[in-house]
């Protein structure tokens, strides 16, 4: 769980926050350290107003990018998912039950996800411990979750919605075989 | 509207005196007691924090049971308590301009610690530890751990909050469109599209749109809490996990949100007074809220983004508007703050210096929940650490910190001096090293996948605890020193209480008399609040009241014997039924009560009008259970009479919202009728 690979998508994301945290952080102490000093305010006015519209345009363009690049990559199971293998996954106070327990390497897999009580998380982890991808288990509905395990290991379940006492502890395996 | 002084204490900047008001009585003692008593809640509820940091790190032992209990308490006492205090400041800068009544706000008050009372008990004595957000059916589901009272306890308690908010919105929308002329003046499109030379100041735009907002998830809340207090007491209801899900969070995510901007509406206020710069409405100010009015009722659906039976449409809009939701902050609120203070000579009081400090707050931590509101991200951050570390960063960082900014500087101004320059230092530093160490180790444990509301965590990860227990730690010490001094200065400020002369005032509510303190520069016919009145009624004009009679005509369907059968058929289906009856009644009551005649007869009944639009439908969805209407179905007279008291409750609803004026009334009405569909969605 707290092995880190440098190339794992979750520590690039962090460290992207941390540049963007630090720069916001410096720009406040920047405006705070200015703060005490005296600029007419029509000054202000223009500088503040021209650099505004730049800020706007540089936060939409931002925004259009990133949100649009994004919804290529959408985790929704597509496709009636034909040529994967199905493996039924019941969540429950507190268990998971999978089936299959096991598949072998390089496997196209369709989780296809549900709760016989109350809502659950599904959250599947690596043999080396990272998060690859969640669904939730709801009672009354089916979430299909599609994912390739290209690895081989055994590979960990935890509980990532409350659910009740032992949520914290509702935890199971499934494993990749090799060929 | 109060004349400019020139008394105010030299805390502010001194440019500021030109725009400055001065508080009234009223403002003072309402800011107070919202203000103290929710950081007070705030304080109490972030000891249960740190307990449950402290646990997760194994530095002290507590059981799972009691971590869960502590959790659900903590989100629900941590979200009122910042609601009170910044409901208290908003009504404080809003007063000035606005007619806001007293008793609606005592009313608040009452109702909501109340609530605040029925959760702890619920929580502390019944063991419910299902979560602020409560996710159904997970508190049918006790494994154990509560019985029936305390989760029916725990539901009624939520209400109550709801209906505190309720009642606050209700008496902010009344009198912001009241006192600017209709719901397009007050949001200043008329402005904006240059039809008028002057908009209303950025609070009052600001506290409408909270207001519309905030009285949309008190109807959503409202309906899925009813749903299942009803399911406790009637075990055949089902309910609709997908549909239950998506109005728990729209309920509980736009109001934790709305705290936030009503503490940015305050803040519109109190900053210019330590920048010596006044801050005043322009287009993209009145573009940017219209903004935030869409955003804050469309992003909710981010927590749905790992249920994938949720149309895919729905995570797109939530991506949008949770992106979209970030402009107005960033371009507007922070930015336009930011300008106002640069090269201001700005006033450095323990206040201003959290106000400032607020802004980072939002900023960062808004940047954290922006990243995650992007769907193949959000993928692999789904409830792990990271989700806790974003908004604790600024619920903290800002709404906590802007809330006790508020205290600090009314006790500020009261007393006449702020805290000295080492104090607010060292307070201040405690509070962001311990505050962004603390959240800072939350985002790292979910970089790394360790998920949130663990009451033991994963094996190996004990370390990150016990890091994030020791900024936690400092925090709560960074706060501690926050509270001596505040409460020093409020000593200060009873010191000086006698320097304020006793005048008497009139009650705008209630019209008697009372005696307040005012500072000497204050007269008391400056200080007069205008009295609330009720503009208009719902259908104004032949056309609407037309309009109003063809749509009953139409619900008339609901009473048909065809219909009536026909929805027999599942629990969803009768309950759109009934939701049709009660849409009869209400339009019906809202055509009567519109009718000049009736109106002028009814007079200005504002609070039993408000009672009516809140009670009736309430009370229409508790009896909406199998369990009371299938025995009343074998008699063909007593199922005709439930169907027509299904309808008499919407009459009185119907008559409730026209005395609540055209706009409020109008809002009301379509929120009251919408209640019942949401609940036949939900419960089946």
């Amino acid at each position: 769980m707290s092995s880190v690979h440098y190339g794992d998508p979750q520590i690039a994301i962090g460290l992207t926050f941390a540049v963007l945290a630090l720069l916001l952080a410096a720009a406040f102490g920047v405006i705070a350290f200015q703060a005490g000093s005296e600029v007419g305010t029509q000054r202000v006015h223009d500088v503040g107003y021209w650099l505004r519209k730049r800020w706007l345009a540089l936060l939409l363009v931002i925004g259009v990018l990133v949100v649009g690049i994004s919804l290529f990559d959408l985790p929704f199971a597509t496709g009636s998912g034909v040529g994967r293998t199905v493996v039924k996954v019941t969540g429950g106070q507190f268990f998971w039950s999978l089936s299959p327990g096991r598949v072998p390497v390089g496997s196209h897999v369709r989780f296809d996800v549900t709760s016989v009580d109350v809502n659950h998380g599904f959250g599947l982890y690596d043999p080396h411990g990272h998060l690859i991808g969640s669904v939730q288990a709801m009672p009354g509905y089916d979430n299909e979750l599609d994912l390739n395990l290209t690895e081989a290991g055994v590979y960990q379940i935890r509980c990532l919605e409350l659910c009740g006492l032992n949520h914290s502890t509702m935890e199971s395996t499934f494993t990749v075989t090799r060929r | 509207m109060e004349a400019a002084t020139t008394a105010s204490p030299p805390v502010l900047h001194p440019r500021a005196l030109a725009f400055t008001v001065e508080a009234r009585g009223s403002e003072r003692r309402i800011g107070l007691l919202f203000g103290a008593t929710g950081v007070v809640l705030i304080a109490g509820m972030g000891v249960l924090g740190l307990i449950m940091r402290l646990t997760q790190a194994t530095v002290i032992s507590l059981s799972p049971a009691w971590f869960y209990r502590l959790l659900t308490l903590h989100g629900v006492g941590m979200i009122t308590g910042a609601l009170l205090a910044t409901m208290g400041a908003l009504w404080y800068v809003l007063h000035a301009s606005v007619p806001l009544r007293t008793g609606r706000m005592l009313a608040t008050y009452v109702v909501t610690i109340a609530g605040v009372l029925a959760v702890l008990v619920a929580t502390l004595a019944g063991g419910f530890g299902a979560g602020w957000a409560f996710l159904p059916p997970l508190p049918f589901y006790p494994a154990g751990q509560w019985s029936v009272w305390s989760e029916s306890l725990f539901f009624v308690g939520n209400l109550l909050v709801g209906a505190g908010f309720c009642v606050f919105c209700i008496d902010v929308l009344e009198q912001t469109t009241n006192t600017y002329g209709g719901l397009v003046r007050t949001l200043g499109w008329h402005y904006l599209r240059g039809r008028e030379e002057k908009a209303p100041p950025p609070q009052a735009i600001a506290a409408t749109v909270v207001a519309i907002d905030g009285l949309i998830s008190c109807a959503v809340g409202s309906t899925i809490l009813l749903g299942l207090l009803g399911r406790t007491y009637d075990h055949t209801v089902g309910i609709d996990a997908l549909v239950a899900k998506n109005l728990v969070y729209f309920f509980g995510h736009s109001i934790a949100n709305l705290t936030i901007y009503l503490a940015a509406a305050v803040v519109y206020v109190l900053v210019p007074r330590y920048a010596g710069r006044p801050y005043e409405t322009t287009k993209v100010f009145v573009a940017g809220w219209t903004g935030s009015l869409v955003f804050i009722a469309t992003a909710y659906s981010h927590h749905l983004y790992m249920d994938f039976v949720q149309p895919t449409w729905a995570g797109i809009v939530s991506e949008v508007a949770s992106y979209g939701a970030l402009l107005p902050v960033a371009v507007i609120t922070i930015y336009s703050m930011t300008m106002l203070i640069w090269g201001s000579r700005y006033q450095w009081t323990l206040a201003s210096t959290l106000l400032y400090i607020g802004f980072a707050g939002w900023a960062i931590g808004g940047v954290g929940a922006v990243i995650d509101s992007l769907i193949p991200i959000n993928f692999r951050l789904h409830n792990t650490t990271w989700v806790v570390a974003h908004f604790h960063t600024y619920l903290i960082l800002c709404v906590v910190v802007w809330a006790v900014a508020f205290l600090a500087h009314l006790l500020e101004r009261d007393a006449g001096r702020t805290s000295s320059r080492a104090a607010t230092a060292w307070t201040v530093a405690l509070i962001l090293v311990g505050g962004y160490g603390l959240t800072g180790t939350w985002f790292v444990e979910g970089a790394l996948g360790i998920p949130r509301r663990y009451a033991i965590q994963p094996s190996g990860t004990s370390g990150y605890s016990i890091v994030g227990a020791s900024f936690a730690l400092l925090l709560a010490l960074g706060f501690l020193s926050l509270f001596i001094q505040l409460i020093t200065l409020a000593r200060s400020a009873w010191e000086r209480r006698h320097v304020y002369p006793l005048v008497v005032h009139m009650d705008s509510w209630t019209g008697t008399h009372y005696r307040t303190r005012v500072t000497s520069a204050e007269s008391g016919a400056a200080l007069e609040v205008a009295r609330p009145v009720r503009r208009g009624v719902p259908l104004a004009s032949h056309a609407q009241l037309g309009f109003g009679v063809a749509a009953c005509i139409v619900a008339l369907a609901a009473f048909f014997p065809q219909v009536i059968n026909a929805s027999e058929v599942s629990n969803r289906y009768h309950h759109l039924d009934h939701a049709g009856q009660f849409f009869l009644g209400a339009m019906a009551g809202l055509l009567l009560g519109s009718l000049p005649a009736v109106s002028r007869r009814f007079g200005d009944r504002s609070s039993l009008g408000l009672l009516m639009v809140l009670a009736a439908p309430m009370l229409m969805m508790l009896i909406m259970v199998p369990r009371i209407y299938e025995p009343l179905e074998r008699d063909p007279f007593e199922h005709g009479l439930y169907h027509l008291a299904m309808a008499a409750f919407g009459l009185v609803t119907g008559l409730g919202a026209t005395r609540l004026g055209l706009v409020t009334g109008r809002v009301m009405f379509i929120l009251s009728v919408g209640m019942p569909l949401m609940f036949a969605a939900a419960m089946k």
